[in-house]
């Protein structure tokens, strides 16, 4: 000992060799085969998912590691494909996991109680599925703005009567390009890329998420704001600036109707921990977690069965846009395309 | 027969190895060193090089037609908007640095050794959370909007100048403390000899001190900028966009190919800057104090001496006192919303683990790299501590996906622990010990090294026995340093840590994105509290 | 019998056109103070640190003590060989006392001991705790030169001891370093490039220019028989003329007069010959031979270092060097006359 301290390098040595064994030690846990744990990356808010996390720990004694990663999570899993550490992925954002399944990174089973979902919203081969809808709306701060007044559909937010009165995210945002890549489908590239540029040069402001669209809107800053509709119900729940309204754009007859993406869940392919991954994925197709994983966020469930929050439109009271949602995978990569060229993916004001 | 044969091969692979040998010996100018600290030394380099290969590799296999898209859409604006806050943020750092160092150790402002680390400060706030106080006081929903009514706001924090000042505020500490060491050193002969002929005070400022911290400032500039290049947090809060925050994006669609491209394009302008870095340390003098040395006395700058106060005194209140009182405003509220709840010292715990590991990693490695680089000065050397300096600027989330590629691949048993995470911090962060290191290093004649030889020492022996012991304020300060910035650090953790573990700097970041602020306050709080003593440890080299 | 050989030792440094030591040969006796002595940038210090281990020689070998050292195919490091170097900034360590310092890499059971003694050898006893930075340079010297003496080494290596010290002190430690070198009985190599140094503390001289020996003999040798016209001018002043060896093998005849020498270094009458006379070899005569006008005078204290113009039977010019005492009564322009004394007359080799 006392010819260590003499030796401030050697010191220093022992101290990383100590650091070096208690973190090695520390995380031999996590790498295990099926050891009574799962792993779970989540690219959603960690406070929308946390909860589900404990009920499933607390319903089957599994220990659940999550890591929320953001939109990082993709990438993390797509570059671990070759020594794969995650069992689950919950996503935002469908193309995200139409795009792990185009990749082959997903696997696909016969699950039990997967006909609650409707095909339109799930893979073709299960491997993943959405559980909460998105459904883009319009916010609306009512002092501002009547229900009359507001605009009724998407194009007509490129009407320069609306200049600088309303706010939507920048064009990465996951709900952002997934509603384009509906909208290219119902109106083409060219009409799309013109909506593009028109609403770009006519939103008051481009944010960088709907959390501050909302907030923004219900303190007066814009009279309305493009946001997915369970942000609607979050705002409303403020203590202040709660004087908001919310639209379904596009229900009238002839036209496209609202524009839903979905949140949901996929099992990765190889994954470490598999059966319990598979019995992850039974339970929450179970209606009491289908709910819960839609509660907190506020969402609205897919399967219209399930009970929603107090004022939330079931999915089955207004007119969606009839796109299959696994199309949001393959239009993916050319919407992002078409947003890069436009300009309006990296604008922020 | 076969005898002869054997001797023929015998010669020939003797002839080849001599060749090898003296190739060897040439590549390092004749004088090679032992094979143990060139092995280190190739070790640290090739470390270093994972991000950057992973950036090669995935911008050569992009495919022509997208680079082009790139180039026609997204850089020349991107390469406008970096190079425009690089250039304004270095510039108003120097005026800030230069002019608060000389009024603080030069001139008899009242509290001046208070003031010589009060502003060294704002380099252990992390600076998003430097954003996130200019919002909640600044931003159209801020402090002085709510008091004074819409409008009143005297800033845009979204705005070109309000990320020039939020960036600048937290980043003139890198020229101050490099001035202010170059004028504690600064002889008084020449002053004296500019005041004998003639010049007054603001006339020997001009003519004689600016030109000798000429060095310094270059050195301290050089920082602010590489600074600047690869930030982060603030310009995705402030919304202004940068190659960092376009790479962050670009990942956030999964397209890793045009996130490399663009992290080419970062890496070509972080070596440019490395390279004026390198040409303007050649051009440094090493000022052989030969005869007496006499501490200069402080100018009394009299009836300036007010006006210089209130200067000090504004950016006093905007650099430290601003953001530490809104910290410590949402941390009452949030220790009283039970916002340190059980996790929270969990996520210390890993900070403290990952940086401080990081740290004491970067001590044991920045060693060799400049000791070659100092008494072995070759191609090969040069080669080592450029490849070890490339980290200085690479984007934490190409550093991060880098190192993923690499040991998810290759190094399988290392993946998925918080040691990748120190990996990464090392790799960005061993640039800045190093730095520290080698200014003590030169230090140290090399004549030093060779009496210890010669009094019987192996060269291994004469770096551990003789080297370290010398230098070892230098190592300590560099160690500091990696440590500060390493608890800081955002966009590498945010990809690479395993899941269920989580740093202070991550519950900040997440926290502050949906405005949760009594939550991310007490994190933030803990980090500038934490980087305290290796603060110390890093200004006692000044 | 010799206690360090040279062979054939040459070295260039990569990217030089000129070798930096050329084909040197030199064998040094045990217990000899050799100097090696030449202008900046002639291979001194190349050669001292070859022999240090600190640079390779590119041929030739190297013993020390009967061992093999260095050779084409062999190399001992410099912490394996038993060599004291002092420094030319004396290299002590700042972190360690003068004890320590001096003990430096001594593993012995007698470390206490031996650094008394040895302490005693340089007059710096009861110095043990002092650090560096508390010394004066004539004390941080002699702390380096016990740290050198501590190991006994085959050899010590002074590199240019006196360049950091003023006249007197020098002259003071020229004495003292003679003394304590000879009192430990180690052979030693100073490298200098003041002749005064060289000649006053050296048993033999090695002159240097241009990376190749010019002269090896004793200081005396050097002095009065030099073997080209670089010695002649290195080591010590000299006026150089050219001359005829006279028929009496002793005296020379050249443009300026003829005069008695005392040795012909081998030359033949008849010869022609570089003569070399030092600038004491004038002396104020009032019979003297040589007619000179003063061209210049510059007053040192101890005596007017004067310049004197001589004209030749040719015609031709010479500024010869000289001493003139200061009490005599000259001025730039008085004609004065000379006569040589031929103890300071050599004869050049070559």
């Amino acid at each position: 000992m006392h010819f260590l301290t003499k030796n401030p390098v050697l010191l220093i040595a022992a101290l990383l060799v100590l650091l070096f064994i208690a973190g090695c030690g520390g995380s031999d846990e996590s790498i295990g085969s099926d050891s009574g744990e799962l792993i779970v990356y989540s690219s959603r808010n960690e406070n929308f998912v946390n909860d589900l996390l404990a009920k499933f720990e607390a319903d089957t004694g599994i220990t659940v590691q999550a890591l929320h990663a953001g939109g990082g999570a993709v990438n993390r899993i797509v570059e671990e494909s070759h020594n794969v550490q995650a069992d689950i992925f919950i996503s935002n954002d469908i193309s995200a996991l139409e795009y792990l399944r185009m990749e082959g990174l997903l696997e696909g089973f016969e699950l039990a109680g997967i006909e609650t979902i409707d095909q339109r919203y799930r893979a073709v081969d299960n491997s993943w599925f959405a559980l909460s809808a998105r459904t883009r709306v319009f916010i609306y701060n009512k002092d501002l703005i009547s229900e009359a007044e507001i605009p009724q559909a998407i194009w007509e937010l490129t009407d320069p009567v609306w200049q600088g009165q309303f706010a939507i995210t920048r064009g990465e945002n996951a709900g952002m390009i997934a509603h384009i890549s509906a909208l290219r489908y119902e109106w083409g590239d060219e009409q799309t890329a013109q909506w593009i540029s028109a609403v770009r040069e006519n939103a008051g402001a481009i944010m960088e998420g709907h959390g501050d669209i909302r907030r923004a809107v219900g303190a007066g800053e814009f009279a309305f704001g493009l946001v997915n509709n369970y942000y609607y119900h979050q705002q409303l729940r403020e203590p202040t600036n709660n004087n908001v309204g919310v639209i379904y754009p596009d229900q009238g007859p002839g036209q496209m109707g609202a524009v839903v993406n979905g949140a949901g869940v996929a099992m990765i392919k190889n994954s470490p921990n598999r059966n319990n991954a598979r019995i992850f994925i039974e339970w929450l197709l179970l209606p009491e977690n289908q709910r819960e994983f839609s509660y907190s966020s506020m969402e609205v469930p897919i399967n219209p069965n399930i009970e929603a929050i107090g004022e939330a439109a079931a999915i089955s009271d207004y007119k969606v846009h009839d796109m299959p949602l696994y199309q949001l995978g393959e239009y993916f990569l050319d919407t992002r395309r078409l947003i890069e060229e436009a300009g309006l993916d990296l604008d922020l004001r | 027969m076969r005898m002869n044969q054997e001797e023929q091969c015998d010669s020939v692979q003797y002839r080849i190895m001599l060749k090898i040998s003296g190739f060897w010996s040439r590549l390092w100018k004749g004088n090679p060193p032992d094979l143990a600290l060139t092995l280190v030394g190739l070790i640290v380099s090739l470390l270093m090089f994972i991000p950057i290969s992973y950036v090669i590799l995935q911008s050569v296999t992009a495919g022509s037609d997208r680079w082009l898209r790139l180039l026609d859409t997204r850089i020349p604006g991107l390469l406008y908007n970096t190079l425009t806050i690089t250039f304004a943020t270095t510039l108003v750092s120097i005026v800030l640095g230069v002019s608060l160092a000389w009024l603080v150790y030069r001139c008899n402002i009242p509290g001046r050794k208070l003031w010589q680390w009060i502003f060294a400060l704002p380099l252990m706030l992390p600076s998003y959370v430097g954003a996130v106080a200019y919002i909640m006081v600044f931003g159209p929903t801020g402090w002085i909007n709510q008091t004074l009514g819409a409008g009143a706001s005297p800033l845009n924090v979204y705005s070109f100048g309000g990320v020039l000042l939020v960036l600048s505020m937290f980043k003139f500490p890198y020229v101050f403390l490099v001035v202010g060491a170059s004028l504690r050193r600064l002889n008084r002969s020449h002053e004296d000899t500019a005041r004998s002929l003639g010049l007054n005070t603001w006339g020997t400022f001009w003519k004689v001190n600016l030109p000798l911290l000429r060095p310094a400032i270059g050195a301290g500039a050089i920082l602010t900028a590489l600074c600047v290049l690869s930030e982060f947090g603030v310009v995705a809060l402030l919304r202004y966009n940068t190659f960092t925050a376009a790479i962050y994006y670009q990942m956030a669609g999964f397209d890793r190919q045009s996130a490399s491209i663009l992290s080419a394009v970062l890496i070509v302008l972080t070596l440019l800057f490395l390279w004026i870095e390198s040409a303007n340390r050649r051009k440094q003098r090493f000022y052989q104090i030969s005869g007496t040395y006499r501490a200069a006395e402080p100018i009394d700058l009299k009836s300036w001496r007010l006006p210089g106060l209130i200067w000090v005194l504004c950016v006093f209140l905007l650099s430290v006192l601003l953001p530490l009182a809104i910290l410590f405003y949402w941390t009452v509220q949030g220790v009283r919303l039970g916002a340190i709840g059980g996790n929270f010292w969990g996520y210390t715990v890993n900070s403290i683990q990952v940086a401080g590991l990081a740290a004491l990693i970067c001590i044991f490695l920045a060693l060799p790299v400049i000791y070659l680089r100092s008494r072995y000065p070759s191609v090969m050397s040069s080669l080592i501590s450029k490849l070890s300096s490339s980290g200085y600027s690479l984007p934490g989330v190409i550093v991060a996906l880098g190192l993923i590629y690499i040991f998810n691949n290759y190094i399988p048993w290392l993946y998925n622990t918080f040691f990748l995470i120190s990996i990464a911090y090392v790799i960005r962060f061993l640039p800045q010990a190093m730095q520290y290191s080698d200014a003590s290093l030169s230090q140290i004649s090399p004549r030093i090294d060779e009496a210890a030889r010669n009094l019987g020492l192996n060269p291994l022996k004469v770096i551990i026995r003789v080297i370290v012991p010398l230098i070892s304020p230098g190592l300590l300060a560099g160690g500091g340093l990696v440590f500060v910035s390493a608890i800081k650090e955002l966009p590498a953790t945010l990809l690479l840590r395993p899941p269920g573990f989580d740093t202070l700097a991550v519950r900040v970041w997440v926290e502050a994105s949906e405005a949760v602020y009594h939550m991310a306050a007490p994190a933030a709080l803990l980090v500038v509290l934490v980087s305290l003593f290796p603060l110390k440890l890093m200004l006692s080299k000044y | 019998m010799f206690d360090i050989e040279l062979q054939n030792i040459s070295k260039t440094y990569p990217g030089a056109t000129v070798p930096a030591v050329n084909n040197i040969n030199l064998a040094i006796k045990k217990g000899e103070i050799l100097t090696l002595l030449g202008p900046s940038g002639c291979g001194k210090t190349t050669l001292l640190r070859i022999i240090a281990g600190f640079e390779k020689s590119d041929t030739g070998q190297l013993y020390l003590a009967d061992q093999l050292v260095s050779s084409c195919d062999y190399w001992l490091p410099p912490e394996r060989r038993s060599v004291g170097m002092v420094f030319q900034d004396y290299a002590l360590f700042p972190h360690l006392n003068v004890k320590n310092n001096i003990t430096f890499g001594y593993k012995g059971e007698d470390r206490e001991e031996r650094a008394r003694e040895v302490l005693e050898l340089v007059n710096l006893t009861g110095y043990e705790g002092r650090f560096p930075h508390e010394l004066s340079g004539g004390q941080q010297q002699r702390v380096a030169l016990a740290r050198a003496l501590n190991r006994k080494p085959v050899v010590v290596l002074l590199d240019e001891p006196f360049s950091n010290l003023d006249a007197d002190l020098t002259m003071q430690m020229r004495v003292e370093l003679q003394k304590i070198l000879k009192e430990a009985g180690t052979t030693a190599i100073f490298v200098s490039h003041n002749q005064k140094d060289a000649l006053s503390i050296s048993d033999r001289i090695v002159v240097i220019n241009e990376g190749v020996i010019q002269q090896i003999g004793t200081p005396r040798e050097v002095y009065q028989y030099p073997d080209n016209i670089f010695v002649a001018n290195f080591v010590g002043r000299s006026n150089l003329l050219t001359g005829v060896i006279g028929s009496d093998a002793l005296s020379v005849q050249t443009d300026i007069g003829s005069f008695k020498c005392h040795h012909t270094h081998g030359h033949q009458p008849g010869e022609e010959v570089n003569i070399s006379i030092r600038p004491d070899g004038l002396e104020l005569a009032e019979d003297g031979a040589i007619k000179g006008v003063i061209k210049e005078l510059i007053y040192t204290g101890e005596a007017y270092d004067a310049e004197v113009t001589v004209t030749g039977k040719s015609g031709r010019q010479y500024d010869l060097q000289t001493h003139i005492h200061p009490e005599r009564e000259v001025n730039v322009g008085s004609t004065l006359k000379f006569k040589i004394l031929p103890e300071f007359v050599a004869v050049i080799r070559h």
